[in-house]
């Protein structure tokens, strides 16, 4: 059985996640004044429209893109002396000291408790259609998946292969790849929860949300 | 009356009085609110309170003031006086002025929209020893003196729709309509059917509504107001305001501010003033008929008399309607007309034949089609003028000429002729092939003669097709690029954060893709002459009332300038152009709307142009394209003269697709508010260009009228396609062949090429 | 030399790209080279360290984002552009966009307006049938109408028929597709008409365009190609002989590439061999000229069993297998190196030769290596090289950016090409020999996931097929 509260005393010892801000490609880097130790904030609004606090721009074939806090926290370390530099692509830029809100820790136990079902192979993974097609429209949680079903597309040096799932009878609780990124073997694709233990893991959501404060 | 009572009065005509002068300091108010603290002092200090004469002459001191005061209202004063709970309201007209009422669809909030109300009324006249119930369709916007859920007589759109949908009962039951325009706005929100598109679908049907209308304005909020008002006869209560946009909305726009800070109470004051919009400014112009006086400082419920006036004007105003289109017209009209100021002696039947129903179609037709003339300046010399017309009447008589009296004809022959030929050839081929089978069985093809054939084959199959093209085929596919290709640097496409796009160098974006980001489809805006030289051929296209030139009507403060900049910049004379020109061999006239001259909005000479492009696609039986570059909306500082163009040329246009033709809109970047509310949103084929945004008001103004934000894609073309609002969506590069194909396929029975 | 002084980004990876370096090092040119986060252990990286040293090198995120290059370029003050194969070598507008900015560069490759005509298929064909360069029996423009395309169908499958070929097969085609997309066979007219409205449909809504192509289908063929090399200002043109690159995987990826084209006189052919050498190299010389080819560039031909030779199209760029046709090639008596060729043209120098200073002399065998399960549809295999190692022969040299002295693990996002080995010998037999020979040495060990057993390598299939070179 699942022992949620050791689970949250580990996370309560290191609420953090650093987040190291690359440069997501080459150009010349501009930061505008924050310090160490500033605080940032991530995407807000009802719609996610307005974008975190302003890091810095980089300007590439005269087109100077800002870079934009993606989390809320604590400015960690600022590469300010790479002011008006030329950087290459993946250069740390910016770290940011992040508190783990809720749905992250969530998301962390939850890795715990629900069964994983993980990559075969480095690649990129996609959902079949129909599978793709249904979680757009009604969500997560609205996947069953057995054992043998055909779920995803393995796709690896300009080949598509079918992947069955092999696991427990489930549902789809959690997604944990984006769409186009190569996930490395091992790494968990999806987190699927038995029916049966649907209400165990809804008690654990539940706890996290009553003692869990940062939003 | 028991004094207490009256002295409550009283105090409620003082809070009323600095209610609708905004707390502005005047002597009168000073008086009043002195001699009412002395009144009221001295009840407190005698026993048994003050005498009723004491009273009674504070009441005629009210009463001195109140006219006094009336005397010195200003634009904005009377905005805040068709605001005031206190005023009159729908229900009080229901209550006072017919004789009886049934309200239609709706109970209190029970209402699919209870800032919508519909009733059917009735007069009771006296004719002879008869009573006669004469019936009204009863439409228009409940303010419910402040009932939260009136919104204010703000109406969402299918409390439009269910205003149209009675208009349509009354036309059936051969009913006159009295509409009484109640409202600060339409509220503005798309589902469907959505603000605009419904506001046009009414005006749409309003063109030609076989009723008799009257309208009653007492708040014309721009679209909201248009939704209802479109009628034979336009009455306007004397403290009423009619305008293309609130006062602080103007001044929020003329201040240049953002949605959370405000405009100071001057410029609002100014901006009211400057707009026009009282109803001496609006009878002035035309765009009213009569105006009804109301006792001083605006009609409130308790003004019976003002009810009484408004009984009489009302039955004037229908006989009025009804009366110029009777066959039988000359006794009983001249008697309506000598009948001002006391309508109710004369009596007449609201009921129309089929024939008068035209008539009056007719004539409420013609009287937009006159109004605002003088707001727009037309270059085109005298004798020009009147060739143009002239010209209008050969290019009729030659359409009718070519197209129906021999046209039609020569399609009789024609299909005649193809069903013989069809019919030959398989004759022929009954007879023909049975008889070759033979003949080949008996002479076999020499080796010579298929191995000739077999050559022609194989040149076909491997020789180059179409020479006359020359080897190479590729090349620039655009007649027209955008100068901004000529940049050196690269731009994110907007939808990188969910489609990944990568940069993209301006010269290709510009030149090749036209604009369209390759990746994910995304299109930038583009110039609108990449499409008079892409899509309409403009080189080659005849354009036509290039001398109709927009000016400043009201005297706009600064405006002059700013036109004048447009102009120069643009090197237009308005936002709109219009043209003939050849589409794949059709002929067609062209509107378009240039989003750079003053965003693109609409005024005076814009609906003027527009109107006369739609009558010349109707005379000379060509289809007629409204291109909108994009369009902010109604121009605001040509007030009301920009506010009627929404009737006027939906009443163009409704007359061109009743004459069959085939009228299309295309929309590109921004299309907003009016235009799209009327003469562009009730076209039977709206298609917009992708990434553009379609709808009634911006997110700013939701979010200020409404109190919702809403999704930063709420007006996408993608949006407007799932709600209904328009009929499809076309990639850039694809206008000139969709519009082609909608050429041959869409329309009436009309068109020259049918 | 008029050259000098340039710098070249060289904007691949992998061997093709230390191929250009070590020809820009040649040649006394400057270069600085480019590797994304995943191919930093790529054998390219490490060599343009060594050549040019730590300033040599610059981290992208993509080989794909031309932004990245061009903002490498100018970081580096480069002064010249090399685009390898594949990536950005046949994009125009990449090639316009090198010469247009406002920091202009030199393109390594034809000047844009020939890579836009000659990219294009159908405009090749036009162009090829324009001059009476043979091309594959068809539309040469995209067909829009059903009664246009019904006619061609019809027609096609009546030349057939006169050809002798009872079960004639066509192919249509989205004209604005590649790589494969929208292609369907048809086997008989009757099934015609649905063909082309489903390909037509699939074009319109995939590539906007309902252009479609009807063609031939040839079947049993053999790929050859010339190599064409010539002058900027598109007036001075040779060739450096053919290429037979017939042997390819089920993925019609190339596998081995043998110079000469044929071998006349030694394999027997059906056909006048040797003619219709002549008649692929006379006809791609004469496009070039046509066309104002004016930088290195290969004319792709499919010959029939009968010997007649199409057109396929032109690739406008260097290519893998150029090495095999140097490896024969002689001008003025000394070795060349097409790669040098191309940089030393571009950048403005004049030819110096002329094609009675070519020579051929013996036959050059290509492989490719590849780690892939030969007997499962090639699928290729993502792990790690431990080993990779062969030996010395003067008549072998073997291009890689495997590094021979530390684990490589295989990226998935490139083409899984591990190395080259180009064998030479005096004639066919002595080089069938040779190669098999280097193969039997050749050493490539590896893992996938840590298990060994499940690393396969292409080597067998390799030796196998050197039995049936240039066979047809």
């Amino acid at each position: 059985m699942l022992n949620i509260k050791e689970l949250l005393d580990t996370v309560k010892a290191s609420p953090y996640r650093e987040i190291v801000i690359h440069a997501p490609h080459t150009g010349v880097v501009e930061f505008t004044g924050l310090k160490a130790g500033d605080r940032v904030h991530g995407r807000f609004g009802e719609y996610k429209e307005k974008p975190g606090t302003l890091l810095g721009h980089l300007t590439r074939e005269k087109n100077k893109k800002p870079i934009h806090a993606p989390e809320k926290g604590e400015v960690g370390m600022i590469r300010t002396e790479l002011e008006g530099k030329f950087v290459e692509a993946g250069e740390p830029l910016v770290t940011i000291k992040h508190f783990l809100t809720r749905q992250e820790v969530i998301e962390l136990v939850l890795q715990k408790a629900l069964y994983l079902f993980r990559a075969p192979e480095r690649a990129k993974y996609y959902f079949v259609p129909e599978v793709d097609q249904k979680l757009k429209v009604s969500g997560k949680r609205s996947v069953k998946v057995r054992e043998g079903m055909e779920l995803m597309i393995v796709s690896r040096m300009k080949r598509e292969t079918p992947l069955s799932y092999s696991g427990p009878e489930g549902i789809i609780y959690s997604v944990y790849f984006g769409r186009g990124d190569n996930v490395d073997e091992g790494e968990p694709l999806i987190g699927v929860c038995p029916e049966d233990q649907l209400s165990v893991i809804q008690d654990v959501v539940a706890r996290i949300q009553s003692e869990w404060e940062e939003e | 009356m028991d004094t207490d009572r009256r002295i409550q009065d009283i105090k409620d005509r003082l809070a009323y009085i600095r209610d609708i002068f905004g707390g502005k300091e005047d002597d009168h108010i000073r008086l009043l609110t002195a001699k009412l603290g002395e009144v009221l002092d001295r009840d407190a200090a005698t026993p048994g309170g003050v005498q009723a004469e004491e009273l009674s002459r504070l009441e005629d001191l009210f009463a001195f003031s109140e006219r006094k005061l009336d005397t010195q209202l200003t634009p904005m004063d009377r905005v805040r006086i068709v605001r005031h709970p206190q005023r009159i309201c729908l229900k009080d007209i229901l209550e006072n002025v017919y004789d009886n009422y049934t309200e239609i669809g709706g109970r209190g909030e029970f209402n699919i929209d209870p800032s919508m109300l519909i009733a059917r009324a009735y007069f009771s006249r006296r004719v002879g020893e008869r009573i006669v119930n004469q019936m009204v369709m009863v439409i228009g916007q409940e303010k419910g003196h402040g009932e939260a859920y009136r919104n204010g007589g703000s109406v969402k759109p299918w409390g439009n729709a269910k205003a149209l949908h009675y208009m349509k009962v009354a036309e059936t039951e051969n009913i006159p309509i009295h509409t009484f325009v109640f409202t600060p706005g339409a509220y503005p929100v798309e589902d469907w059917p959505g603000a605009a598109q419904q506001i046009a679908r009414n005006l749409y049907e309003m063109a030609a509504l076989r009723a008799p209308v009257v309208a009653v304005f007492s708040e014309g909020g721009s679209g909201g107001a248009e939704a209802v008002g479109l009628a034979d006869r336009r009455i306007m209560l004397s403290h009423g305001y009619y305008s293309v946009i609130s006062p602080e909305g103007a001044a929020a726009i003329e201040g240049g501010l953002r949605t959370d800070s405000r405009a100071t109470p001057e410029l609002i004051e100014k901006c009211a003033r400057q707009l026009r919009i009282t109803a001496l400014d609006n009878l002035e112009n035309g765009y009213v008929d009569r105006v009804l006086q109301e006792p001083p400082l605006g009609a409130r419920p308790t003004h019976y008399d003002f009810f009484r006036d408004l009984r009489r004007e009302l039955i004037q105003a229908t006989n009025e309607a009804v009366s110029e289109v009777r066959s039988m017209k000359l006794f009983r009209a001249m008697a309506v007309r000598a009948s001002v100021g006391d309508a109710e002696v004369v009596f007449m039947r609201w009921n129309l034949s089929s024939s008068a129903s035209n008539r009056l179609v007719d004539l409420r037709q013609r009287k937009f089609r006159a109004m605002s003339r003088h707001a727009c300046l037309d270059g085109t010399g005298l004798i020009k003028r009147m060739a143009a017309s002239a010209r209008g009447t050969v290019w009729a008589a030659n359409s009718f000429l070519r197209y129906d009296l021999l046209g039609r004809q020569k399609k009789r022959l024609d299909a005649m002729l193809e069903d013989l030929g069809a019919e030959a050839h398989i004759v022929r081929r009954k007879l023909l092939m049975p008889l070759k089978r033979i003949m080949d069985s008996i002479l076999p093809v020499t080796n010579v003669e298929q191995q000739k054939k077999g050559d022609a084959v194989r040149d076909r199959l491997t020789r180059l097709s179409c020479p006359e093209d020359g080897a190479c085929l590729v090349g620039s596919e655009w007649a027209w690029i955008s100068p901004r290709s000529q940049e050196d640097r690269t731009v994110s496409c907007p939808q990188v954060r969910t489609h990944h796009c990568p940069d993209l160098w301006v010269p290709d974006l510009y030149g090749d893709f036209a604009g369209v980001c390759p990746s994910c489809g995304h299109h930038f805006p583009m110039e609108y002459p990449w499409y008079l030289h892409n899509v309409f051929d403009y080189d080659r296209s005849r354009e036509f009332n290039q001398r109709l030139e927009s000016m400043n009507p009201l005297g706009y403060e600064q405006f002059d300038a700013k036109l004048d900049q447009a102009k120069e910049r643009t090197g237009l004379k308005s936002a709109c152009i219009t043209f003939e020109t050849a589409i794949n061999g059709v002929e067609t006239v062209v509107a378009v709307l240039c989003a750079p001259f003053r965003g693109g909005s609409v005024g005076a000479a814009e609906g003027e142009k527009f109107i006369r492009a739609a009558e010349r696609a109707g005379r000379k039986r060509q289809p007629f394209i409204a291109y909108v570059h994009g369009t902010a909306g109604i121009r605001i500082q040509e007030g009301v003269n920009g506010v009627i163009q929404m009737p006027r040329c939906t009443i163009a246009v409704r007359r061109y697709i009743d004459g069959g033709g085939l009228y299309l809109v295309l929309y590109d970047t921004n299309s907003y508010a009016g235009p799209v509310a009327s003469f562009l949103g009730c076209s039977p084929y709206q298609f917009a260009v992708h990434s553009s945004n379609i709808g009634f008001a911006g997110p700013g103004v939701i979010a200020e009228t409404t109190g919702m934000a809403v999704a930063p894609d709420y007006h996408s073309a993608y949006h407007a396609l799932s709600r209904g609002h328009i009929h499809g969506i076309w990639d850039r590069r694809e206008v000139r062949k969709n519009l082609h194909q909608a050429l041959l396929t869409m329309g009436g029975r009309n068109l020259y090429y049918r | 030399m008029s050259g000098t002084g340039h710098k070249v980004l060289i904007a691949n990876r992998g061997e093709i790209a230390m191929r250009v370096m070590r020809a820009c090092v040649g040649l006394g040119l400057d270069f600085v080279c480019v590797h994304t986060p995943e191919d930093v252990h790529s054998g390219h990286v490490r060599l343009a360290r060594e050549l040019g040293g730590e300033g040599a090198v610059y981290r992208i995120h993509s080989y794909l984002d031309a932004n990245e290059l061009f903002a490498v370029a100018d970081a580096a003050k480069a002064t010249a552009v090399h685009p390898g194969y594949g990536f950005f070598a046949e994009d125009f507008r990449f090639a316009r966009r090198v010469v247009r900015r406002d920091r202009p560069m030199e393109f390594i490759g034809p000047s844009w307006w020939v890579i836009r005509d000659l990219g294009d298929k159908i405009n090749t064909k036009r162009i090829a049938r324009s001059l009476d360069v043979p091309t594959v029996p068809g539309s040469d423009r995209p067909v829009y109408s059903e009664m246009e395309a019904d006619e061609i169908a019809a027609s096609l499958f009546e030349f057939q028929a006169t050809q002798g070929i009872i079960d004639g097969v066509i192919m249509v085609k989205a004209s604005a597709g590649g790589g494969g997309m929208g292609i369907e066979e048809v086997g008989s007219f009757d099934e015609f008409r649905s063909v082309f409205r489903r390909i037509r449909n699939y074009a319109k809504r995939n590539f906007g365009d309902e252009g479609v192509l009807i063609e031939q289908r040839i079947f049993d063929f053999n790929h050859l190609e010339v190599q064409v090399v010539s002058e900027r200002g598109g007036r001075n043109h040779v060739h450096f002989g053919t290429r037979n690159c017939s042997i390819q995987s089920t993925g019609k990826q190339k596998r081995v590439e043998v110079a000469p084209g044929f071998a006349p006189g030694v394999v027997p052919y059906t056909f006048d061999a040797a003619r219709t050498l002549a008649d692929i190299t006379d006809y791609s010389l004469a496009m070039a000229r046509e066309a104002g080819y004016d930088n290195v560039g290969t004319w792709e031909w499919i010959v029939t069993p009968r010997g007649e030779p199409f057109l396929m199209e032109v690739n406008t760029r260097i290519q893998v297998e150029n090495g095999v046709s140097a490896v024969i090639s002689r001008v003025k008596g000394q070795p060349v190196d097409i790669i040098t060729e191309q940089i030393r043209l571009a950048l403005g120098q004049s030819l110096g030769y002329s094609q009675e200073d070519i020579a051929f002399e013996g036959v050059g065998i290509e492989y490719r290596i590849v780690a892939e399960n030969t007997d499962n549809r090639f699928t290729p295999c993502a792990g790690t090289v431990t080993r990779l190692s062969w030996q010395e022969h003067d008549w072998l040299r073997v291009f890689t950016q495997v590094p021979p002295d530390a684990p490589y693990d295989i990226p998935m996002e490139y083409d899984p090409n591990l190395a080259l080995a180009i064998v030479w010998g005096t004639d066919l037999d002595e080089a069938k020999a040779r190669g098999l020979r280097f193969l039997d040495e050749l050493v490539l060990e590896g893992t996938v996931s840590g298990r060994e057993g499940a690393f396969y390598t292409n080597i067998r299939y390799l030796a196998g097929m050197t039995g049936e070179i240039l066979e047809f």
